[in-house]
């Protein structure tokens, strides 16, 4: 072993003295090439174990070397030289096998490493594998699920049912032999058909799309043919104009009035809108027109932007030449008085025809400021009216709508607020303008919508059409009836003043044959004069007199008897009867007071009335009621009992036909006359 | 006279058709409850109504207690005359009578509990019955109008016993004798005649206007109102109103009154009359006149006193006419209210 590492050594020594390492690597190669001298490969031979057992009896050799030439060199001597010497080589050959051993240690340790590393490359590589295994295998489970989760489109798609599908689709689709066993196929074949009907609806759609297409076209073509045609229906209807007035079918007229009704103001418009649709509907005796000034209503609703500079430029002047004359506070209030009552130009006439001819025309206007409505009334006949002197409050235009309702006595603002507005101009009432401006009746509001509720003050009162619609019918009947009744009143009264009570055919029976008391004065008196007389008093007291009420009195005889009566008429005749008070002068005053027959008599009259009321619509009531009251004074005069003591004849011999002469404890008088027997008896 | 109050509502056809109703009604006769706590007045319409006397006199009153608790149609024609038994209420006008039980006849529709007619001669006119007079001890009704006869009516059975024939035109008033007992009846034929109920004849006579003393033929000869207190009998009408000694048959005291008497009645010494005129006149039996009440009807045509002893703080004279209204005199001095239809 030593002579081969000296061999070795040899060479390695010599290297080492002088050459760099580099130097000796490379020739180390060189030489390595012609001989296989490999320390590596030695490596390999040598038994670590034993390399450990040589290195450390070389250590041991050295230390045992090194101690003797420490003794030799401490006991000194001339052999002792050469003994170093002699161990100094062969320290110096066990320093070389130190360096030898300590070389293999380095190449079995580089070995050891590189065997290591290797391996560990190794492992790495085969771990690598591994995980790229992995991962490949989770990346498939991945693909696998997601597989496996897929769901097609196709699913969402509702196929046909399998029936209908076996039913419908072409064989050459459905390949029933093929697809029955295979639900794969089936579902494909499925797909098909259905992508078979997808195409062929949207061709359908398609053609669809087109057909609308061309018939919107058409449309278009035709509307503007149409509106091609209405100036030329303008045209005729206006070459029709004159065919319509000789017709009486004036449809212009009715579309020139609507045109002017939308100036009217809401309540004028509610009235004209429900008049002319009552007039339609159910009576065709009513007209409707509009009178006044378009033009001055559209002006009322112009902003006053060129008035203002007008007004400027007239006050400027005004004032120029005015200066002295300022207007003094009354012309001032008048005007403001003026301003308050101010009408809206244009109103709403009403006709009413009835059956005799006559006519009532209502002119129904409309106050801006007071947000009220007025009505003045005429009433026209087909013949002149010769008016009896007794009759001239019955149609004058102040009184004739009096009362058309219970207490409408048109003299105050129905519109609480007004009051307010009347204070600040000192106005007192309305009364004193509604000879000027119409009577603010409370129908009349009411046929204009317009509803004032005491209860809770509304702050702007707007037209109802609702209102005025259920108030129409029964208003319009009403003024019929007053025209007629006031009318009958008016022939009556003619006939009545010459002292003759008309007493139709129909009423004959009411009364007997032959009535001897004669009426001899019919007179109107006032309201002061009514409630003046004595015998009146019970009528005054229970309310029955109002100054509303119309007033006569009416004075019948025979012989020496004298029967006054005094008559309170109500606006609302002939619904509400008139009212008699009598008194008779004949052998002393009679009257309720003093004598029961009387009382007896004024029952029969006033409250018996509804007898006496006659064929409908009862405008005979009055005359009745007057023939009625002959009557009973020719019974009571002639059933008076004759008193023995006074010498002579009866005055009034007994003619009248009557059973009883006296009944009951107030012994009355048989006043009760019997058709057709014609005899008297008693209630 | 009390006012009506004006109405503030406007008058239509209805309001105006009651308030001459109200105007024009007279009120024929009254009768007090047995209770003495209502008193029942019969109008010219043929309707009765119930007042309640209590309620009107308690502390409490207000003008509602014044005014019918009902009202109801009891006749067709005007209601003359009215009794109350102890149980009924028998009303009579045309020709009939009706009884009405009193503790029934506060509930609305209160129907008649009979009604009887007695047998009349005529059948041209049904006579009216102007007078009603009820014996208790016999259990009669007598009844007395327009066919000049009376007739007597068993209540219990409800006949009609006799008629006793004298009166030569119809009957106007009735009162009881009761000590004989003797029926007296006076009539338009100006005779007061008297009736014994045992023998159903004619006992006496008195033909009042043949007296120069009390006849005043400018008025007539019609008996209007008779009372009897056993002795004596008061009647007045067309001739005066005399205080007559029945026995003797001789008229002892004339009363100054001009005007015809509807109704008189003794009540403790004094003699009450009404008539034409408004007021309720009080005579001393000497014939001088003590007092003249004045009430709110231009004529009265009946009194009535509630001396009905369950009730006395109800004790009051009512007086009706010619008006829609009963005067309430609680003291005889002065009238205190009115109950009106």
């Amino acid at each position: 072993m030593s002579s081969e590492s000296s061999k070795k050594r040899k060479p390695k020594v010599i290297r080492s003295d002088g050459a760099p390492a580099e130097g000796k690597r490379t020739r180390s190669d060189t030489e390595q090439e012609g001989k296989y001298y490999s320390e590596e490969a030695e490596v390999d031979l040598r038994d670590p174990g034993r390399d450990y057992e040589l290195y450390k009896y070389t250590c041991q050799e050295l230390q045992r070397l090194m101690a003797e030439i420490q003794d030799l060199k401490s006991r000194g001597g001339k052999d002792a030289a050469v003994e170093i010497e002699d161990r100094r080589i062969q320290s110096c050959v066990h320093f070389m096998t130190l360096k030898k051993l300590n070389r293999l240690a380095h190449i079995r340790l580089k070995k050891g490493r590189d065997q290591t590393h290797e391996a560990k490359q190794k492992v790495d590589a085969y771990h690598l594998q591994l995980q790229n295994l992995l991962y490949e295998v989770m990346h498939l489970q991945k693909e696998i699920t997601k597989c496996l989760e897929f769901k097609s489109k196709h699913e969402e798609i509702d196929l046909v049912s399998l029936e209908e599908f076996y039913k419908e689709a072409p064989p050459d689709i459905s390949k029933a032999e093929v697809t029955m066993g295979d639900p794969h196929q089936q579902t494909l074949a499925r797909l098909d058909w259905e992508l078979e009907q997808r195409k062929r609806l949207a061709e359908k759609y398609r053609e669809c799309l087109s057909n609308k297409e061309k018939i919107l076209k058409e449309i278009e073509v035709k509307k503007e043919y149409l509106s091609s045609l209405q100036p030329r229906l303008n045209s005729i209807m206006q070459a029709s104009l004159p065919v319509q007035e000789y017709l009486f079918m004036p449809f212009d007229q009715a579309h020139k009035q609507y045109e002017t009704a939308r100036h009217l103001p809401p309540p004028l418009y509610v009235l004209f809108v429900q008049a002319t649709a009552y007039g339609q509907a159910c009576d065709k005796t009513l007209s409707v027109a509009i009178e006044g000034s378009v033009d001055e209503a559209k002006a009322l609703f112009k902003p006053p932007e060129d008035s203002q500079d007008d007004e400027s430029d007239s006050d400027a002047e005004e004032e120029q030449t005015t200066k002295r004359r300022r207007p003094t506070l009354g012309v001032q209030l008048d005007d403001k008085r003026k301003e308050m009552l101010k009408r809206h130009p244009l109103s709403v006439l009403l006709d009413l025809k009835c059956k005799d001819g006559s006519v009532l025309h209502l002119t129904f206007h409309y106050l801006m400021n007071l947000n009220i409505m007025t009505v003045k009334a005429k009433v026209t006949t087909t013949t002149e009216l010769i008016t009896p002197i007794s009759a001239g409050d019955l149609l004058s235009p102040d009184s004739v709508l009096s009362c058309l309702y219970p207490g409408d006595h048109g003299k105050k603002t129905p519109n609480p607020a007004n009051q307010y507005q009347f204070d600040k101009v000192g106005i007192l009432t309305l009364r004193d303008y509604v000879l000027d401006l119409g009577h603010p009746y409370l129908w009349v509001q009411k046929l204009g919508g317009l509803h004032f509720p005491k209860e809770q003050p509304q702050h702007t009162v707007i037209a109802d059409h609702s209102l005025s619609a259920s108030h129409m019918e029964t208003t319009m009947k009403l003024l019929k009836t007053r025209v007629q009744s006031r009318l009958a009143l008016h022939k009556q009264f003619a006939s009545l003043e010459h002292g003759i009570v008309p007493v139709t055919s129909d009423c004959h029976h009411l009364f007997p044959a032959k009535v001897v008391s004669r009426l001899v004065k019919w007179v109107t008196i006032t309201h002061e004069d009514y409630t003046e007389l004595h015998f009146t008093k019970d009528i005054v007291e229970a309310g029955l007199a109002e100054d509303t009420n119309l007033y006569y009195m009416a004075l019948v005889e025979r012989g020496t008897a004298k029967l006054q009566a005094a008559v309170v008429l109500n606006p609302g005749y002939s619904s509400i009867p008139p009212i008699f008070q009598l008194c008779l002068n004949w052998k002393g005053e009679k009257t309720n007071n003093n004598d029961d027959n009387i009382r007896a008599m004024e029952s029969e009259v006033n409250v018996c009335y509804k007898e006496l009321c006659g064929p409908r619509p009862g405008h005979q009531l009055l005359t009745n009621q007057l023939q009625r009251l002959c009557v009973l004074l020719d019974v009571y005069l002639e059933t008076e009992s004759h008193d023995d003591s006074v010498e002579g004849p009866k005055e009034f011999p007994q003619e009248k036909m009557c059973l009883r002469l006296f009944r009951g404890p107030s012994r009355m008088k048989p006043f009760k006359y019997n058709h057709p027997q014609g005899f008297f008896s008693h209630r | 006279m009390e006012r009506a109050a004006q109405p503030a509502v406007p008058l239509g056809q209805m309001e105006v058709f009651q308030a001459l109703q109200r105007l024009h009604m007279t009120i024929f006769s009254q009768s007090v409850s047995p209770c003495g706590k209502f008193l029942a007045a019969g109008n010219n319409y043929g309707q009765i109504a119930i007042f309640s006397l209590s309620a009107a006199l308690s502390s409490e009153a207000k003008e509602e207690s014044k005014k019918p608790m009902v009202t109801f149609q009891a006749h067709d024609g005007p209601v003359y005359s009215m009794v109350s038994t102890d149980r009924h209420l028998l009303s009579a006008g045309d020709g009939e009578v009706k009884a009405w039980l009193w503790a029934e006849i506060l509930k609305k529709g209160c129907k008649e509990l009979w009604r009887r007619q007695p047998p009349y001669r005529t059948s041209l006119e049904v006579p009216e019955i102007n007078a009603l007079l009820l014996m208790p001890k016999e259990n009669l009704l007598i009844l007395g109008g327009g066919d000049c006869q009376l007739h007597a009516m068993d209540l219990e059975t409800g006949t009609f016993m006799w008629a006793l024939r004298g009166h030569t035109d119809y009957i106007h008033c009735l009162a009881l004798r009761e000590r004989s007992p003797e029926v007296l009846s006076g009539g338009e034929d100006g005779a007061v005649r008297l009736w014994d109920l045992r023998t159903a004849k004619e006992v006496q006579t008195i033909e009042v206007y043949k007296h120069e003393e009390c006849s005043r033929p400018h008025n007539g000869r019609w008996i209007g109102c008779l009372a009897t207190d056993s002795d004596w009998m008061v009647c007045g009408g067309g001739p005066a109103l005399t205080l007559w000694h029945l026995r003797s048959s001789t008229p002892t005291t004339v009363f100054p009154m001009r005007a015809p008497q509807k109704h008189v009645t003794f009540y403790q010494d004094l003699i009450l009359s009404a008539g034409q005129g408004r007021c309720v006149n009080q005579w001393q039996l000497s014939g001088e006149l003590k007092a003249q009440v004045p009430g709110s009807s231009p004529g009265l045509l009946s009194l009535s006193l509630n001396q009905q002893p369950a009730a006395p703080e109800c004790k009051v004279l009512t007086a009706a006419g010619n008006s829609c209204r009963v005067d309430v005199f609680t003291n005889l001095g002065y009238r205190a209210f009115s109950l009106s239809f």
